[in-house]
């Protein structure tokens, strides 16, 4: 009996109903993308802090809070909660796709005003973390059948200030960049959060069967 | 012409400004005149008017002021939009150290506005009712990003950004220099930085006066300037800096064949690298058909420069290096300048060669040290490694060869690799000659030669000498003759015998010496021995040597043993101490004597130790000799306390001791009794064995079992004193056929003394009678002889403990004893403990003590009176003779154990 037994477990990996094969399907690219922004959030803490005391008070104090003026043209990361609740997978993702490709644009305009060598090499690292995480985001729709949305042609996002902008609102301009992008780090980790749990298989059943003669 | 311009600000009376502005005016033209406001125009509205005079002296009449213009108000408050608050001036640019006037203007009539220049709230000036100056003077530079100045209102923020940008410094050390007269390559230190964000201006240009040309540069530190084919040999350059706000320039003259600085050599090579010599080469850049160039050659070895050449080159240089050392690494570099002119040396360039082996050049140093044995000897050959300066390369075995003196043609060879330093050999007792040389890849080294001589070596006494701070002097006779040199042989560690064996060669006309080593440490003894070494290389030992480098105060304390203790004198000896072994040469000991006497004895001193007071006295002697280690204290007094101590001491101090010895003579009446005793006690001891040995004889003749009466002193007593005509009555007249024992009538207590209580009383109302058989049967009754009571034979034995003890003899029966106890429990109780009592008793406790019968209780113990003052004497006549356990006469009597208390013995021990 205890020969059979063994033979039994020695053939297990042999057991089709065991081997889980085939496309993994998003979940594992979901979760990278989770985790990628909860990198990028702890990454941009950092980052934050070091750009706004380059820019000097009040944008380095903790509380200072001005209103969105010159940066309306960020895509804005906060929205209804019961919105948000209603959003389909698609459009979830294809909103976090077109945020991050402008917030891209606008920091890597930030990179090139840029003073100091080491604040540039800071923002360049976080840009190429940025576009991995455009990239994951792109897997994931991509997964999911998701077309990615297509930029119209010309309304590419610049960040060049008009001859009217003053440095202070240029700064204001930056300020509201970092903040928003920290939103969206932190919308996203609820969105993929949201549909890692959505998308994520129930666990496996598997069944053996044995049958055991001479018991 | 002359303007006049006033200004105005708020409204046309309020003059704040007044200029003139001179030019030369052509018809028609159109005139540009700038006027730049501290308080910037959009916070206020200001009034210009303006008027002129013809300034010409060929127009004398005309210097008259025309009338004023009418007042022009200028007022951009208007297109500003429809915001409630602004602030200006709008990004502005200042040098540090500027005052700036900043407004804000607020088109609502709340006044809950807070400005902020960074983050220090500030208070301005109020203008109009919606206007408010901010002076700032003095301005820092603070970031490349702009100071932040900003005002708020609710949640509206409004501010600017101050670009303070640093003073642009005049460029420090401008110079210029060519490589290759095609190209000027001019630097300069450009000082700090005062680009700002959106602000970098800052800019350098370099203008050459003769030539008129400029260039922009575009590095703020250094800028190449071409060279023209015209060879122009004068330059005169100006280098401007500027930023927006500052214009700097510096200026050079030079001639060019003055700045000329060559570029670094290169191709350095080294060919025909010899032991001794090698040929360097190397090329250079040309700098001109006809020019030449002169190179700087430098040679270094082992970190320091060897030497140094100068060679002219045009194209290739080479030099032959000469006088190397062999199989030694060089380096070699090489720099260059412009012959004409030396402006500046080209860069060193560098490398590096070793030069080819060679054999060593000297012979090696060797000694031996030879350990002769019964029939052969053991000799160990050191030998120093060569330095790397005779060595001549890498040194790869020792050759050895060993040669029989007494039989020449037989040779022996050894090979010993290196890195060894030494070999051992056994050899007969011959004299043999040993040569020794090392050998490298190239060849050997000249032979050093050593002489073993088969005669054992001839001791000579050792003598002392003291080491310095620059090692041992050592110094010996002069030996007349056959001398090619002495060796002075040496351990750096004697502990070790072999560790670190040194020698040292002097030549033959030195006699003397000083060796000195790292190795050497205080406190530890060198040996030296100094051998001739004969024409013959034969070593003969001169002399030998043996001292500290610094001696130290002894390390041991002596081991003192005090004897012949007498009422006078003690002798002290430390027989064992080591002298040789201590860390400097022993000179002597102290010998410390505290006493209660008042002055010292004879041959002491007072001893003057810090750690030792006058009570009691302590007196020193001092022991020249260290090889006294005996010593007498004498003249003391009988019966007195001392206290005394041993100490060596050395060159470097006193050493440590044992603590102070007590010692108390004894009396004198002691001493001689005890001169009396001790032979006492010796004859007694010889008396005592005797007796034991002739103890049965002594027992016989002393002390029978049964007196003699007539040998009974007591009778020639009493005879002589009392009665002479007292007769002995013979007991063998009568037949005695029975015995009758008569017990006191008084009752006898029986106490346990061992334990202390008393088990038990008896009464012994009735005599106890003890009947013996008769002799004959018929003989019932009593004859005429006389009975008597004998309890001599009566026995008791016990121990200390059992002292008291009434031990019953088992077997009479307790009806014919007739006595003694109603109680049987009591009888065995006793009879065990009879029994017990006798296990427990030791042999030599068991022996009666003899007590004579007509001993009176008061002979005996005078302490037993009182306790036994009621015992009636019945028996006067004849007094039983009595057992007693030796505790009992020892220990005073006490009414319990009176002799009543004795127990009976068996009559068959009475009788035989």
């Amino acid at each position: 009996m205890l020969a059979c037994l063994c033979t039994v477990l020695w053939h297990l990996p042999a057991v089709p109903a065991l081997n889980r094969t085939g496309d993994p399907g998003p979940g594992p690219s979901i979760q990278k993308t989770y985790d990628l922004t909860r990198y990028l959030e702890h990454q941009l803490r950092s980052l934050a802090g070091t750009y706004l005391n380059y820019l000097g008070p009040p944008f380095n104090e903790p509380d200072f809070n001005p209103p969105r003026l010159g940066a309306e043209t960020l895509p804005r990361a906060t929205v209804n909660l019961e919105v948000w609740r209603s959003l389909n997978d698609k459009l979830r993702l294809t909103q976090n796709y077109e945020a991050y490709s402008h917030l891209l644009c606008y920091l890597r305009g930030l990179n090139r005003q840029a003073a100091t060598a080491e604040l540039r090499r800071s923002l360049a690292h976080f840009c190429t973390s940025l576009q991995g995480l455009l990239g994951s985001i792109a897997g994931v729709m991509a997964a999911l059948g998701s077309p990615l949305p297509q930029p119209l042609p010309g309304t590419e996002p610049t960040w060049a200030p008009g001859p009217a902008h003053s440095d202070f609102l240029q700064k204001m301009d930056d300020f509201w960049l970092l903040k928003e992008l920290q939103t969206w780090l932190w919308r996203s980790a609820k969105d993929f959060n949201r549909l890692k749990k959505k998308i994520q298989p129930p666990a496996a059943a598997v069944t053996l069967h044995l049958e055991a003669h001479g018991f | 012409m002359v303007f006049q311009i006033q200004i105005s600000r708020f409204n046309s009376s309020n003059i704040i400004w007044v200029g003139n502005y001179s030019t030369t005016v052509k018809q028609n033209q159109v005139l540009h005149w700038s006027w730049e406001s501290e308080l910037p125009l959009e916070c206020a509205t200001h009034f210009l008017r303006i008027r002129s005079m013809v300034d010409d002296a060929s127009f004398p009449k005309s210097t008259i002021w025309s009338n004023w213009s009418s007042w022009e108000k200028v007022d951009v408050q208007d297109s500003l939009g429809q915001d409630t608050l602004f602030v200006f001036p709008n990004d502005k640019l200042v040098e540090e150290g500027s005052n700036v006037t900043i407004c804000y203007i607020s088109r609502n009539n709340q006044n809950n506005i807070s400005c902020l220049l960074e983050d220090e709230q500030i208070n301005g000036e109020q203008l109009d009712p919606h206007v408010f100056a901010f002076n700032l003077n003095n301005v820092p530079f603070i970031r490349e990003t702009g100071t932040n100045f900003y005002c708020q209102r609710n949640k509206t923020v409004k501010g600017i950004v101050l670009f303070v940008s640093k003073v642009l410094e005049e460029p420090k050390d401008f110079s210029c220099e060519t490589q290759d007269f095609k190209t000027l390559n001019c630097t300069w230190d450009p000082g700090r930085n005062t680009d700002l964000r959106k602000h970098a201006s800052q800019r350098y240009t370099l203008f050459e006066f003769y030539s008129g040309e400029k260039k922009l540069c575009k590095h703020k530190n250094w800028c190449n300037w071409q060279i023209t084919q015209d060879s122009q040999e004068t330059y005169n350059f100006t280098l401007i800096a500027e930023n927006d706000l500052r214009k700097r320039s510096v200026s050079i003259l030079f001639n060019l064949t003055q700045r000329v600085r060559p570029m670094t050599p290169f191709s350095v090579s080294f060919e025909t690298v010899s032991a001794t010599n090698a040929m360097m080469t190397w090329k250079v850049h040309s700098i001109g058909n006809y020019s030449s160039l002169l190179c700087n050659v430098e040679l270094y070895g082992e970190g320091r420069m060897i030497q140094q050449h100068n060679v002219s080159v045009k194209v290739n240089g080479e030099f032959l290096l000469s006088e190397l050392e062999p199989n030694t690494k060089y380096t070699a570099q090489v720099r260059c300048a412009y012959d004409k002119h030396i402006w500046k040396w080209s860069e060193w360039i560098s490398q590096s060669f070793i030069t080819l082996e060679a054999a060593p050049s000297v012979a090696l140093d060797v000694w031996r040290n030879v350990k002769s044995k019964p029939g052969s000897q053991n000799v160990i050959l050191f030998w120093k490694p060569l330095s790397k300066f005779h060595a001549n390369g890498k040194i790869l075995f020792y050759n050895v060869v060993v040669e029989n003196l007494d039989q020449p043609s037989r040779l022996e060879h050894y090979t010993i690799p290196a890195p060894a330093n030494g070999t051992e050999l056994s050899l007969d007792q011959s004299s043999y000659e040993i040569r020794i040389t090392a050998n490298n890849s190239v060849g050997s080294s000249p032979a050093s030669v050593i002489v073993i001589s088969g005669n054992s070596t001839e001791e000579v006494e050792e003598e002392k000498i003291k080491g310095t701070e620059d090692g041992f002097p050592v110094s010996w006779k002069p030996h007349s003759g056959d001398v090619l040199g002495y060796v002075v042989e040496w351990y750096d560690c004697p502990q070790d015998q072999l560790c670190d064996f040194q020698w040292e060669n002097v030549g033959p006309g030195n006699t003397s010496i000083v060796i000195s080593s790292d190795a050497f440490r205080p406190g530890v003894r060198y040996n030296f021995r100094i051998y001739r070494i004969s024409t013959k290389r034969i070593a003969y030992l001169l002399e030998k040597k043996t001292g500290y480098s610094k001696e130290l105060v002894p390390s041991t304390k002596p081991q003192v043993v005090m004897n012949n203790l007498t009422p006078h004198s003690f002798t002290l000896s430390w027989e064992n101490y080591p002298t040789e072994s201590q860390p400097g040469f022993i000179q002597g000991y102290h010998v410390y004597l505290k006493s209660k006497a008042r002055q010292c004895h004879p041959g002491f001193e007072k001893a003057n130790l810090p750690e030792i007071t006058d009570d009691p006295l302590c007196c020193k002697y001092k022991i020249d000799n260290p090889e006294q280690k005996r010593f007498i204290v004498e003249n003391l007094q009988p019966e007195s306390f001392y206290e005394v101590q041993v100490t060596p001491y050395t060159s470097a101090g006193e050493g440590p001791g044992e603590a102070f010895m007590k010692v108390t003579t004894p009396g004198e009446e002691s001493h001689k009794l005890i001169r009396i005793l001790l032979p006492m006690i010796f004859c007694i001891l010889v008396i005592m064995i005797a007796c034991y040995m002739k103890s049965q004889w002594v027992k016989e003749k002393c002390y029978p079992d049964i007196p003699d009466p007539y040998k009974s002193s007591i009778l020639s007593l009493i005879k002589s004193k009392e009665n002479p005509h007292l007769t002995i009555m013979n007991v063998n007249d009568c037949i005695p056929d029975a015995i009758e024992v008569i017990n006191k009538p008084e009752g006898t207590k029986i106490q346990f003394l061992g334990t202390g209580k008393s088990v038990t009383e008896l009464e012994f109302t009735k005599p106890a009678y003890l009947y013996l058989l008769p002799t004959e049967k018929n003989s019932s009754s009593p004859s005429p002889c006389i009975c008597f009571e004998n309890f001599t034979y009566n026995q008791a034995a016990s121990d200390a403990e059992s002292c008291g003890h009434v031990l019953e003899p088992p077997f009479v029966p307790p009806s014919q004893l007739g006595l003694v106890t109603s109680s049987e429990s009591l009888l065995k109780t006793l009879e065990k403990s009879y029994m017990n009592s006798l296990e427990e008793i030791p042999a030599e406790e068991t022996n009666l003590n003899y007590v004579s019968q007509l001993a009176s209780p008061m002979s005996g113990d005078k302490d037993s009176l009182p306790t036994n003052p009621q015992v009636p004497v019945h028996c006067s006549e004849y007094k039983m003779q009595m057992a007693v356990p030796p505790c009992l006469t020892a220990s005073p009597l006490s009414e319990k154990s009176s002799l009543s208390s004795v127990t009976l013995l068996d009559q068959d021990e009475h009788f035989h």
